[in-house]
């Protein structure tokens, strides 16, 4: 009995010796997310129902940045419109893009190691960067583009100084980078097992058919990550849209995205309150459309081994 | 004998003491770093001002240390700190507010935003009580309407130590050729006039402005100075009040929208695609001048001393401003540079001596280096832009600069309102969107009202 109690007595004191130092381990990821995330996250909440400029203390004012917000900002709302359009036209593209990408990258041809290097390689470069080079291409008179389109008898278009193409512009730019989701589409398409699309082969199933009925179910938890990221990454545009269009979305406000409205709240105009109510709101519509997607995921999403994996 | 026989035995440092003296250590250097870098000096020590300015390149900053070392000799307690130009790639007024808010401002700073706008957010020492025994600074030596600008609640919060004028350019050459008188007091005097004379150069061909006369308004920086011209204003800072949409800012730019109609075929998109219509380069773009294209804009003072102006090879000459509808008699406007004390100096007397030397002799080797027009009245009429000297002589190059000098006394107060960033936005986007022809100018203008009312009330009520 005592030997049981000694023998009891050793392992807690293991198992606790065990929890300290798994605590320990995570201790410093633990304190940089209390740090680094939540503790501007909740500050930023509290900020919104302040007014702060930086020097001055934050005086508490309750709601009255929301409601500047959505009554006496004329900005707000073509920043929204604008960050909505970008995201309803830039994600779909995105992903069609990426997935038709790693569809080619997933043939057997010769040279496809550099095929998917190449393809990868613009992630590495820096979006300021990047952007400059399209502005160049983009330019209305001497960018390549227009002399593309001039080539083939189309007319030319004010792709950054006309608030129609603007917008367009930008999209198009997002697919510079669409590399990352094509990679990660990529894994997805080596994980379906040959042996099924093999097997809709025998059955008379064209290719059309293979990937309509076998990959593309198949890959619907990979389009669900990189939808998500996609949404995510749309709405946090900023880097594009403040190179492009400066702090004042030019032309006409049409590259005044909601992240460069909050950057020029925040840093422009110094009213930090204003800036923190924004961010806010922008976080409740990321996470509102993240629900949305995770909820609608029961329906078209294909987990092997779920409950539901018979659909 | 060993050292611990001798009683300096030091412990062996394992890894755990190790990292506890490397997290003192860092600790305390990280505090050190976060501290003052302007500590008091003892007695007979030189006092060390910190100077920050926005930026403005190498030529501009290695300018404003040499005028530092001459200040050195004038005054042997006080140094001035190598000039921090810029704030690398962080802008400068968020660095600075950061700086301020944390207690470890610069003694002493230019600034490229109003002072109104940084006062009204407590971020600035006012400066009246040391501008009363001030050799240069004081209140009397600066025209009225610029120092305006610097003004909030009734205090003074910065010196404009250069405010460029502004002028109308013409070409003399082209009205010559026309036949056209090109005395400076030949020239139109009001908006009608000027008018009719644009449309004597403007030349379109097909879609493509070939040449152009007078281009009506559409720079946001100098709506405050048509909006005078027509009789009104746009910020009453007096009772503290946006007067965007009044009738005569309303009229002003159905002027502008009726002559763009009229002149340059109602496309704004389509002049600004047919050539560069500002004085100076853009994007790698040649003004139009230049060329010959472009008969008559509004400029400023610091022009004149550039080599594109100075030496140009056209015979030009500047007038002033003709007055519109509403509006009885010419005025100016300008652009500053301020100079000002962060909320927080440690050296207030010292680094304000270093902006009084500035603001009458100090200017004056600035404007050697680069001709920003200086305000101080004590500051020499004859000082003189010695590219403009070289270019066109010196009785042309002192008559324009007495011009620009005289233009400061007849400017419109700008530059004063407390939210002037979050308004320059504003009234950029109610500019845009009148001339091409998305809004109704007294829309537009209405929604501009509302905003910037909107954003002084929570600033003055913040600050209240």
């Amino acid at each position: 009995m005592a030997v049981t109690r000694a023998q009891q007595a050793r392992r807690g004191e293991t198992r606790r010796r065990e929890a300290y130092a798994g605590l320990s381990f995570v201790l410093p990821w633990l304190l940089s997310l209390l740090l680094f995330t939540a503790y501007p996250v909740l500050t930023t909440l509290y900020l919104s129902f302040t007014d702060y400029n930086i020097v001055q203390p934050p005086r508490w004012i309750g709601l009255q940045n929301y409601r500047t917000m959505f009554t006496a900002d004329p900005a707000f709302w073509t920043s929204v419109g604008n960050s909505a359009y970008y995201a309803l036209l830039a994600v779909p593209l995105g992903l069609a893009g990426a997935l038709g990408l790693a569809l080619l990258l997933n043939t057997r041809a010769q040279g496809m190691g550099i095929y998917r290097t190449l393809i990868a390689l613009p992630v590495l470069v820096p979006p300021v960067a990047s952007t400059i080079i399209f502005v160049a291409l983009f330019d209305p008179d001497n960018g390549l583009i227009n002399a593309l389109l001039q080539t083939v008898g189309l007319p030319t278009v004010g792709w950054l100084t006309d608030p129609t193409w603007s917008k367009p512009a930008l999209i198009l730019l997002s697919l510079w980078g669409l590399g990352a989701s094509a990679l990660i589409f990529l894994a997805g398409l080596q994980e379906i097992p040959q042996a099924l699309l093999d097997a809709a082969a025998i059955d008379g199933a064209g290719p059309w058919q293979r990937f309509r009925h076998v990959t593309l179910p198949l890959l619907t938890p990979v389009i669900l990550f990189n939808l998500v990221m996609g949404v995510i990454s749309s709405f946090h545009i900023f880097t594009q849209a403040l190179v492009v269009g400066g702090t004042t979305g030019k032309p006409l406000e049409s590259t005044l995205m909601f992240m460069v409205h909050i950057y020029r709240m925040a840093f422009r105009y110094f009213a930090m309150g204003q800036a923190a109510a924004l961010a806010v709101v922008l976080f409740l519509a990321v996470l509102v459309v993240t629900l949305v997607i995770f909820q609608s995921a029961h329906v078209w999403v294909y987990y092997e081994g779920s409950r539901d994996s018979h659909r | 004998m060993s050292l611990k026989n001798q009683g300096m035995y030091w412990p062996p440092l394992d890894r755990r003491a190790f990292l506890r003296w490397l997290g003192c250590g860092g600790g305390t250097a990280y505090l050190a770093a976060c501290g003052t870098s302007s500590t008091p000096a003892g007695k007979g020590q030189k006092v060390i001002v910190t100077f920050w300015t926005p930026g403005g390149g190498g030529d501009f900053c290695t300018g404003l240390d040499a005028i530092a070392r001459d200040f050195a000799q004038h005054y042997s307690s006080i140094a001035i700190a190598e000039t921090q130009c810029g704030t690398g790639e962080q802008e400068f007024h968020e660095v600075l507010l950061a700086r301020i808010a944390a207690g470890n401002p610069p003694d002493a700073a230019v600034l490229w935003t109003s002072p109104a706008a940084l006062a009204a957010r407590g971020a600035l020492l006012p400066l009246d009580a040391l501008m009363q025994q001030a050799q240069y600074a004081s209140v009397e030596n600066w025209p009225p309407a610029v120092l305006a600008s610097c003004r909030f609640a009734g205090k003074t919060y910065g010196l404009p130590v250069t405010a460029g004028s502004c002028g109308l350019w013409y070409n003399r050459d082209m009205f010559e050729r026309k036949g056209i008188p090109t005395g400076r007091d030949d020239f139109p005097k009001s908006w009608d006039e000027l008018r009719r004379l644009s449309q004597e150069f403007t030349v379109w061909k097909g879609d493509t402005l070939e040449a152009a006369g007078f281009m009506p308004w559409h720079a946001v920086e100098d709506l405050p100075i048509w909006s005078a011209l027509n009789g009104s204003q746009l910020y009453d800072a007096a009772n503290r009040k946006y007067t965007i949409d009044a009738e005569p800012n309303v009229a002003m730019m159905g002027y502008a929208v009726d002559w763009l109609n009229q002149e340059y075929k109602g496309d704004f998109a389509k002049v600004i695609r047919s050539g560069n219509w500002e004085g100076y380069e853009i994007e790698g773009r040649q003004p139009a001048f230049i060329d010959q294209r472009q008969a008559m804009f509004l400029t400023y003072s610091w022009n004149m001393g550039l080599p594109i102006f100075a030496q140009s090879a056209s015979i030009w000459n500047i007038a002033r401003l003709p007055v519109g509808p509403g509006g009885t008699k010419s005025v100016a406007g300008y652009w500053p540079n301020w100079l000002a004390l962060p909320k927080g100096s440690r050296h207030v007397e010292q680094a304000f001596a270093w902006l009084d030397y500035m603001s009458g002799v100090g200017v004056q080797t600035w404007f050697r280096n680069f001709p920003d027009l200086p305000a101080n009245l004590k500051v020499p009429r004859d000082l003189l832009p010695t590219a403009l000297v070289d270019g066109k002589g010196k009785t042309f190059a002192q008559d324009i600069m007495n011009f620009f000098r005289d233009q400061l006394d007849s400017a419109t107060p700008m530059w004063d309102s407390p939210v002037q960033d979050f308004a320059t936005d504003q009234l950029r986007r109610a500019l845009e969107r009148i001339m091409h022809k998305v809004a109704k100018p007294r829309n537009a203008l209405a929604e501009a009202q509302r905003a910037c009312q909107g954003a002084l009330d929570k600033v003055l009520q913040a600050g209240a």
